[in-house]
């Protein structure tokens, strides 16, 4: 017994070592969990809040630039609706306007970025709107250029957003004009451009053309803007396609929130529950 | 001890709130400075490697509540504080201010990119390779330390190192 206490006696440092490292363990197992996710959702608010007073101080200074930013948004808005009027008048968008489920994206909730990490620790956005405004997990977030990423964790007032320009992100992406399919994927290096993975090389799809997000996501709205093809490389079984992404990262002020329009069915079929399963 | 301990959970509440909100902004190549690091640093040469664990521990636990992650974080404050106390200075030792300057230099370093090391092999957000996540930024992680170690033991530490 004496042997055995003087050994730990003798060995502390590697006892405590042991045991921090187990806690540290327990709750990377555990970081799916509940409680630790309560208390991250937590931690995440107080960091918003923080963060967003910090960057109000800033804001005030930017003013102006914001004001420009603002007036840009509002010839893009303006060059939407033109294009979106003339798309009307012809039948065939018509009803590709009507299959797209437009009308179910409604209402958009606008958020402010208060903080952004982009380091190899830590790649997320913050916004200044959470459960209070509606704002739930897996929701879309766009600007009016295009596609930013999707709510992962949300507190009472902030939510966190994962960047599409983060190694985790997938989304499924079509092309507008020649229709190819692919996945979406970002695999390090410059954060405007991303690749379409997938994308066999019998495919006609050519640089230049603008690849928008599909209905198949279990996430994104269709018909989102993502990228614009820049260059085709033909490989063995597939094409490598690299893309430049839609949204500047670099100067995201505000992010506009959409409201999940998931198929419950959809969602059932994917998780693979069948229909006599879900009734049992 | 008492007033000790209170000290350094003041510095690494002080830290905390430094690497959450200051230190992103002052990033290069997505690296950014570590102030817990330094501060670990400091307890390893003054208290000793069980100290350094437990400070890289709870700084990894705040610095978890703050941004998620809490796990790694932890586990990779305390092997930067494991190898920090390589560097322990002994109570009864005569080292000169010198020698206590060189060893928190060296002890805010390697705990910096230690702990950079561990936190690169369990999470890539910027998937870049493993070599250059460890040895590249790792490396600029560690220069950053030894800068902010050097800021702080001219800036505000003149009396700590008496001989």
């Amino acid at each position: 017994m004496k042997k055995f206490f003087g050994f730990f006696f003798r060995n502390n440092s590697l006892l405590l070592l042991a045991v921090l490292s187990a806690i540290s363990l327990i709750f990377m197992k555990m970081e799916e969990a509940d409680v630790i996710r309560r208390i991250s959702t937590t931690g995440t608010g107080f960091r918003s809040a923080i963060a967003d007073k910090i960057a109000s101080y800033g804001y005030l200074i930017n003013l102006k630039s914001e004001n420009d930013r603002l007036l840009e948004t509002n010839l893009s808005l303006v060059a939407k609706i033109l294009s979106a009027e003339d798309s009307l008048r012809n039948e065939a968008d018509r009803l590709r306007i009507i299959s797209s489920k437009a009308e179910g994206l409604k209402p958009f909730i606008i958020a402010r970025v208060v903080d952004r990490q982009f380091s190899n620790r830590e790649n997320m956005l913050l916004i200044d709107g959470g459960r209070s405004r509606g704002i739930g997990t897996d929701m879309t977030v766009m600007t009016p250029r295009g596609l930013v990423g999707r709510v992962v964790a949300v507190s009472e007032h902030y939510a966190k957003v994962m960047p599409l320009i983060h190694a985790d992100f997938k989304a499924s992406v079509v092309s507008s004009e020649s229709g190819t399919m692919g996945v979406l994927a970002w695999n390090g290096g410059r954060e405007d451009m991303a690749t379409v993975d997938h994308v066999p090389i019998s495919s006609s799809l050519k640089p230049g053309e603008k690849m928008l997000t599909t209905n198949f996501s279990t996430f994104a709205v269709p018909g989102l803007p993502v990228g614009q093809v820049v260059s085709v490389t033909q490989g063995t079984l597939f094409s490598t396609v690299i893309i430049r992404l839609a949204v500047d990262f670099s100067s995201l002020n505000h992010v506009v929130v959409v409201p999940l329009n998931r198929d419950p069915e959809k969602i059932r079929l994917l998780e693979g529950k069948t229909e006599s399963e879900t009734d049992r | 001890m008492k007033a000790t301990t209170f000290r350094i959970a003041a510095l690494l509440v002080l830290a905390t709130i430094m690497q959450v909100f200051l230190m992103p902004r002052l990033s290069i190549l997505h690296v950014s400075p570590d102030a817990i690091a330094v501060l670990v640093g400091f307890t390893a040469i003054s208290s000793g490697r069980n100290t350094s664990m437990l400070t890289g521990f709870l700084g990894g636990m705040l610095t978890g509540l703050l941004s998620g992650q809490i796990g790694l974080l932890m586990l990779a404050g305390t092997g930067g504080g494991l190898m920090a106390g390589l560097f322990q200075i002994p109570e009864e030792s005569h080292a000169t201010r010198n020698v206590k300057t060189r060893r928190f230099f060296l002890a805010s370093t390697l705990c910096s990119f230690t702990s950079h090391a561990i936190m690169a092999i369990g999470s890539n957000p910027l998937a870049l390779s493993p070599a250059y996540r460890i040895l590249v930024m790792g490396t600029i992680a560690a220069i950053f330390a030894l800068l902010l170690a050097i800021a702080v033991r001219f800036l505000f530490m003149k009396k700590s190192f008496a001989d």
